[in-house]
């Protein structure tokens, strides 16, 4: 099917690269006066006037109407901001809430390093912040004098009814509506009175200064603008950016957020106080660690090391996820008897013996031998699973699975013999590897100290967010892997991937999760049983893949086919030739298709509501709907979330956009 | 040949080397190991399930197709089904209502949206991106709850107004009280929106509908006709003969003569009936041989033609292990079909042979004589939604176009979604069109709207085809999340299925079934479309 | 010295060599279509030999077959004293010790000049990383663009490709050199550059097989000349032979067309 569907055009470039000139305000070039401009894209011919109006009509229309419900005093904001923790939390107990901040902290570190490390870019153009200050200002602006007024509320602050006929009723002493001269309220046709339109925009002070600052701003910056050196004036990105953080965090020690909080004793509000202590000051903490691991990070990339801290980085990218979800959110209690008696010696007999075993295979003069020992190896984990099958030997099952990664390992030294140096890196690389596997399994198979009333401790946008990264690391192996055997010249393998990538294709993913949660304890062994966590990743990993899976074997195929036979002339083997040659090439074709694919990976975590997991989507439409202050209150927190994967979506694409022009420049 | 060379020849002279050694023997080792493996992990899972089946006594089957399912549906063709097979088909119905009518709109709306997006006027294209970006970058799960949410949040059905007569009194009824008549917004009897959902009027097949579209394929078939040959005419001649609009305008009056002539096409229906029955006479172990011999036939033919085309001069080629490897898979292939239709579904034959006299028993109903009158009735027919008054409550009546709220939100929300990833794929397609081509188009004096039409859109669409295929695969997998907010689907319904009597494998695999063969005539009807255009292209 | 003196004396030369390469009626069919009809012949040790045809005659099939870029489905070759068949130990060995340059280069682009030098005899001769580097660089050097090392092949010309490509096969320290075509994706400023390095090369004794359109290489370098058409070899000889006396009519109808 997918080969049916197969365009050899590459639209999504095409339309990276007009977005991308459409953005690129050119700095160095003068801009049009604005009547010019109007003239230009707005009313070049009558039929674009008309059409210019009506849009321009149709959109303040919807602008007001989205105004309007926000700040409209029958829409329960409250919903979310006391729901915030459940949100993005769930259950998680307060009292163990510092293993989340510890998690943030260590992502911050990393994201600090990161943006240190990078390569400093040419930065925001003055140009830019301009346009950017006069498209939000003027928003802000055209917003204070669009919405309509408040609600009229007295003394007491309580909202201002009127009858049929306009007249506006009091409260009595004992706070039930009258006319002024005491005549009892009628019982119908109450209407609340709102503002004067003057008195509304009096009372929207805040938002005048906002907008009016941006628009002066904007104003100065683009008068300054005529002047060349002006124009070509940029602005690092990365230190702006962080100090627009800053100044949003140091808000929450002097501007009144509001202090609502929801524990067991129930709801605070107290608006207009400052944010609780226990939000704010883990935020300062975290952005302080963001901004010193910045720092550390700008001052490594000035030095030689930069490239091994740079490399170092991006690993500990990959093991933040599992170490801050198994060992410091899951908070595991370790057996320390259980641990030395068997996991340390299973661990010490697979790192030594395996660490031989390849030192051994990695001799340049081992010839076939290395090939047959590897088999025997691979055999013997094949037939741990077999026995497996008829009740033969009961073993751990980490056991089996690190007899066969030994054994997959053990097959792939010989292409990697060479001196001490050269073999000591497989060694390395394979101590790593089997290091990080038994530690996980033990941490994995250790009951956790979390007690949350569902069945896992991780909920809301913690569930979406680490389902969707776990996808992204188990589903990439696997979908190189399905593309490499779709492109390979061995029918068999090619088959089996096809089969495997078109069934996973065919079906909607939400039958997939209905299989994995519903079905998947069916296909197990006795005793075996995955939660339901582990049953949605599963789902994920094995759909995600086969995507995965199509849109490496398009970068795959775009590799020329001379780059094999020159490989081939060579001498690579078969391994070196994809590890060297084909993957990297292959890979960073790829790249902007993957990225797209952790977007979509990223949305459709929103399924997780559907089959029973407490994920960030199910908080809005059925948690906090249920919650007795809340009944049935849907709209507020359902538009919230769409505002976090809106945000969360829309940076990826961008990124995506970004890194294939990077990509671009450095393939030349 | 030097006697050199047959010394080194000699010196060299080897032996076949060790298995281990031999890359073809290595190869195919390694890839029928992997397949053993892979076959034996299949078979490990399959009997554990059906291991534990037994054990919580569960018995595998696809009886329940056959059995009440004591299920109601809403919003399908079939709401109190009386088997299983017919209650997720109602819901298969709705899934292929969703997916197809999504499939046009989204089209349309896509379309609309990409040339906007394009469009040189800054405030359209500026508000085409907006509803791009906001579509695309959140989940369609969202965006079709939150519809849902807004949608239930809406006033309640039918407002009650009181009925004055012309002249301003009230209207009285036969008892003399006033009237009161319940209407519903925004547009009363022609759009209703509320928190029962969304109503539209109905345009539909009428009696006779079919019988009309004898006439309709007659015309298209003397229109075709006349094309051809108008074409020649202009071809020859250079003059402007309109060979498309003669076709359009044969085939519209063939339609105006049908609209009232319909009913001489009757006895239509009575061929079919005659097929029906000849289908129905057929023995089902007849279908089974002829459909044996056909898998084998066709094996036997392809390997034949294989190997008449690796046959030279010289005699037969030397084969390679690929080529054995695509004959040996040709033989297993027929040799499972015919495994399939003899031991495995041995009952498939009398199915085929039941739903083959099935479909000709409908058409020969739907084409049947003593349907409509020359005059009265037209083939097609149209109602504006009413309003259903039972007692106190108000509810959409049957005449209208219904969408329940999940339905409308489902719908609404894929129809979105997909045009927002449409509208980019458009907008791709045209910015992929060199800008050499305008320049050449406008050289040779072509007007902007010939232009468009003869130049620029073709080739965009043409690249714009196979993304395009993919967006309407999307759609109709993302039908399924109709369960989301309890829209009747194929997915719903069997969900409800497999919840009440246990049935979950089999239902899961009438759903790959049932997605696949939708994604696989998505594939198939696009790719038709696209191998046309590859060619006319060139 | 009369033209069938110089073809004696070279074949007496040449009597006195290994024999390194021997093909022996080797047969290719693509589908029906057969590449090689039967193609026999045997290249001495230090010998060059350009291989000369119209287009489509199946010389670039017979110099892939020689490292088995393609199978042969008949006949047999045998490369140093090793036959190609089935066997990987067989095959791992040959293609470590004929090198081969490609008419588009092939250069791999995401790796650097020096990265595309030092990879095979890192990770096929296991040869440890500073030293490859060494000869790497020692390698650039002797083709004539040492300050190109850290360049990627993207940012070079095509004859600065095309020595890197030559510099990339040497690097294996092959014993038999095969040219496809090497010069035919240059601008003509380019290909005296490239056929500079292979006379060098020519000259320093190596074993070369060259399929080319430069008949001034071939006149000038060769030692002998194979002619091929539709998948047979029509004619071996010196360059003098065959440039001035050649004896098929085959040979001669391509010589006036292409001289
Ligand atoms: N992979 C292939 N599949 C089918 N036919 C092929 C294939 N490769 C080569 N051929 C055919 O084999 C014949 C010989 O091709 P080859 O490339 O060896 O010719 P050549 O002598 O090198 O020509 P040129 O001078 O154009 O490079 C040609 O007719 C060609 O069409
Ligand atoms: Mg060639």
């Amino acid at each position: 099917m997918s080969d049916l569907l197969k365009s050899d055009v590459d639209l999504e470039a095409i339309i990276a690269q007009a977005d991308e000139d459409e953005i690129t305000l050119r700095p160095d070039e003068p801009s049009l006066p604005p009547g010019e401009w109007m003239r230009k894209n707005l009313f070049s011919t009558p039929f674009n006037s008309v059409l210019t109006i009506v849009f321009a009509l149709g959109a303040l229309w919807a602008y007001r109407a989205i105004l309007n419900f926000i700040f409209s005093e029958n829409t329960q904001w409250d919903a979310v901001r006391v729901n915030l923790r459940l949100m993005f939390t769930q259950a998680y107990p307060d009292e163990n809430y510092t293993r989340v901040w510890v998690s943030l902290a260590i992502v911050a570190v990393l994201a600090g390093l990161s943006l240190g490390l990078s390569k400093v870019g040419r930065g925001l153009s003055l140009k830019k912040i301009a346009t950017w200050c006069f498209g939000w200002g003027g928003l802000i602006v055209l917003g204070v004098l669009l919405r309509e007024p408040s609600v009229k509320t007295d003394a007491s602050g309580e909202s201002v009814f009127a009858d049929a006929n306009g007249v506006e009723l009091v409260r009595d002493d004992l706070g039930s509506l009258a006319y002024a001269n005491g005549d009892p309220a009628p019982s119908q046709g109450l209407e609340l009175i709102r503002e004067s339109f003057g008195s509304a925009m009096g009372n929207r002070t805040g938002w005048w200064i906002i907008g009016l600052l941006l628009l002066a701003v904007g104003a100065a910056i683009w008068f300054g603008l005529g002047d060349f050196r002006r124009r070509n004036t940029f602005v690092p990105a990365i230190p702006f950016g962080l100090a627009g953080v800053g100044l949003l965090v140091s808000t929450t020690w002097w501007y009144g957020w509001g202090n609502y909080t929801f524990s067991e004793e129930g709801f605070t509000y107290e608006p207009g106080e400052l944010v609780a202590s226990s939000t704010r000051n883990p935020w300062t903490v975290v952005f302080l660690v963001l901004v010193g691991a910045y720092i550390v990070g700008r001052a490594i990339q000035r030095t030689e090391r930069a490239g091994t801290v740079r490399a170092i980085t991006n690993l500990s990218w990959l093991l933040a996820p599992f170490v801050t979800f198994w060992a410091v959110l899951r908070g595991p209690v370790l057996d320390w008897g259980y641990v030395a008696s068997v996991d340390i010696p299973l661990y010490l007999l697979f790192a030594v013996g395996g660490g031989l075993i390849l030192w051994m295979l990695t001799n340049p003069h081992i010839g076939e031998a290395g090939r047959i020992i590897a088999v025997v190896i691979l055999a013997i984990a094949a037939f741990t699973w077999i026995s497996a099958f008829f009740g033969w030997f009961g073993m751990l099952q980490k056991i089996r699975l690190s007899i066969l990664f030994l054994g997959l390992a053990a097959l792939l030294a010989p292409n990697f013999k060479g001196d001490a140096k050269q073999r000591m890196k497989l060694i390395y690389g394979w101590l790593g590897f089997i290091t990080i596997f038994h530690v996980m399994v033990t941490l994995i198979n250790t009951p956790s100290s979390i007690e949350v009333p569902t069945e896992d401790f991780a909920g809301g946008f913690m569930v979406s967010i680490y389902v969707s990264i776990f996808t992204m690391i188990f589903s990439f192996p696997l979908g190189v892997m399905l593309a490499l055997a779709r492109t390979s010249r061995l029918p068999l393998f090619r088959v089996m991937s096809t089969v495997y990538i078109e069934s996973f294709r065919g079906v909607p993913l939400i039958t997939m999760l209905f299989f994995f949660t519903v079905f998947v304890n069916l296909f197990l062994p006795e005793g075996m049983e995955l939660s339901l966590f582990a049953a949605v990743v599963v789902a994920f990993v094995l759909f995600s893949a086969a995507y995965l899976a199509e849109n490496v074997r398009g970068g795959l195929q775009a590799i020329r086919r001379g780059q094999y036979e020159a490989s081939d002339a060579l001498g690579l083997t078969t391994v070196q030739r994809t590890a060297f040659i084909v993957l990297p090439q292959g890979l960073r074709v790829s790249i902007p298709p993957l990225v797209g694919q952790v977007i979509a990976t990223f949305k459709e975590t929103s399924l997780l509501a559907i089959v029973g997991v407490f994920d960030f989507l199910r908080m809005a439409r059925d948690v906090i709907p249920a919650q007795t202050e809340f009944l049935g209150v849907r709209k507020p927190g359902l538009l919230f979330i769409c505002v976090v994967y809106f945000v969360g979506a829309y940076a990826m694409s961008k990124y995506s956009q970004r890194l294939e022009k990077q990509l671009g420049v450095g393939e030349r | 040949m030097s006697d050199t060379a047959q010394q080194s020849l000699v010196a060299a002279a080897s032996a076949r080397p060790p298995f281990y050694r031999d890359a073809v023997v290595v190869k195919w080792l390694a890839q029928v190991v992997t397949l053993l493996l892979v076959l034996f992990a299949l078979f490990f899972l399959a009997s554990q399930a059906g291991d534990n089946l037994t054990a919580k006594g569960i018995k595998t089957g696809y009886d329940f197709l056959e059995v009440d399912p004591g299920i109601n549906l809403t919003g399908t063709i079939d709401n109190e089904p009386d088997t299983g097979g017919r209650a997720l088909w109602a819901g298969a119905v709705n899934t292929l209502r969703l997916s197809i009518g999504g499939i046009f709109i989204a089209t349309l709306l896509g379309i609309l949206v990409g040339v906007a997006r394009l469009s040189s006027n800054w405030m359209v294209s500026k508000i085409a991106s907006v509803f791009i970006e906001y579509m695309r970058n959140i989940p369609l799960l969202v965006h079709i709850i939150l519809f849902f949410a807004i949608l239930q949040s809406l006033d309640k059905f039918g407002d009650t107004e009181q009925v004055f007569n012309d002249d301003g009194s009230p209207a009285l009824d036969a008892e003399g009280a006033e009237v009161f008549e319940a209407v519903q917004g925004p547009i009363n009897g022609w759009l209703h929106v509320s928190n029962k959902g969304v109503s539209f009027p109905r345009v539909f097949p009428a009696d006779g509908f079919y019988q009309w579209l004898v006439f309709i394929l007659i015309g298209a078939l003397i229109g075709n006709f006349v094309r051809k040959r108008r074409q020649a005419v202009q071809d020859s001649t250079g003059a402007e003969t309109y060979p498309n609009g003669s076709m359009l305008g044969v085939i519209a009056v063939f339609g105006v003569i049908g609209w009232f002539l319909h009913p001489i096409f009757g006895w239509v229906g009575g061929i079919f009936g005659a097929i029906a029955e000849l289908v129905d006479a057929i023995p089902p172990s007849l279908v089974q041989v002829v459909l044996t011999v056909l898998a084998v036939g066709f094996a036997i033919n392809w390997i034949r033609r294989f190997l008449d085309s690796r046959r030279t001069p010289a005699g037969l080629a030397k084969l390679t292990d690929d080529d054995w490897f695509r004959m040996i898979f040709a033989g297993v292939g027929a040799m499972i079909a015919a495994l399939f239709i003899w031991v495995i579904w041995p009952g498939g034959s009398s199915w085929l042979v039941n739903s083959g006299r099935d479909f000709f028993e409908v058409a020969a109903d739907k084409f049947g004589d003593g349907r409509g009158s020359w005059t009265e009735d037209p083939p097609i027919d149209a109602m504006r939604p009413d309003i259903e008054q039972r007692g106190r409550f108000a509810n959409p009546g049957p005449a209208g176009l219904n969408f329940s709220t999940g339905f409308a939100a489902v719908f609404f929300g894929i129809v979105l979604y997909t045009a927002a990833f449409i509208a980019e794929i458009v907008r791709g397609g045209i910015l992929a069109v060199p800008k050499g081509q305008t320049e050449a188009a406008q050289a040779i004096g072509l007007r902007r709207s010939t232009m468009l039409r003869r130049v620029i859109l073709p080739q965009a669409f043409r690249v714009s085809l196979p993304p395009l295929g993919n967006q309407y695969l999307n759609l109709t997998k993302n039908t399924s999340l109709a369960i989301a907010v309890g829209a009747t689907d194929l997915v719903q319904v069997g969900q409800t299925i497999f919840n009440q009597s246990g049935k979950s494998l089999e239902v899961f695999s009438i759903w790959m079934l049932f997605y696949l063969a939708c994604s696989l005539t998505i594939s198939v009807v696009v790719n038709f479309f696209n191998v046309r255009l590859a060619i006319v292209e060139r | 010295m009369s033209i069938n003196d110089a073809t004696t004396a070279v074949n007496a030369e040449l009597a006195g060599r290994d024999d390194i390469i021997v093909c022996d009626g080797v047969d290719k069919w693509y589908g029906d279509f057969q590449a090689l009809k039967g193609v026999t012949a045997t290249i001495k040790e230090r010998e060059v030999v350009v291989v000369l045809g119209p287009s489509g005659s199946g010389k670039s099939t017979w110099i892939r077959c020689i490292n088995r870029l393609e199978q042969h489905q008949g006949g047999r070759i045998i490369v140093d004293g090793v036959e190609l068949t089935n066997d990987t130990r067989n095959i791992e060995k040959i293609r470590s010790e004929v090198g081969m340059v490609f008419q588009s280069f092939n250069l791999f682009p995401h790796l650097t000049v020096i990265d595309n030098i030092t990879l095979a005899p890192i990770w096929v001769r296991k040869r440890p990383r500073g030293e490859a580097e060494q000869t790497a660089r020692e390698l650039l050097e002797r083709v004539g663009i040492p300050e190109q090392a850290d360049k990627f092949p993207g940012q070079l010309s095509g004859g600065q490709q095309q020595r890197v490509a030559i510099a990339r096969a040497l690097a294996m320290e092959p014993r038999i050199m095969l040219f496809d075509e090497p010069t035919s994706a240059l601008d003509p400023e380019m290909i005296k550059e490239v056929l500079d390095v292979m006379k060098e090369l020519a000259n320093s004794g190596m074993t070369m097989m060259v399929v080319t359109h430069e008949m001034g290489f071939a006149r000038e370098v060769a030692d002998r000349i194979i002619f091929m058409e539709s998948g047979e070899i029509v004619e071996v000889g010196t360059p003098e032979h065959f440039f001035t006396n050649p004896t098929e009519d085959r040979t001669k109808l391509f010589l006036s067309q292409i001289l």
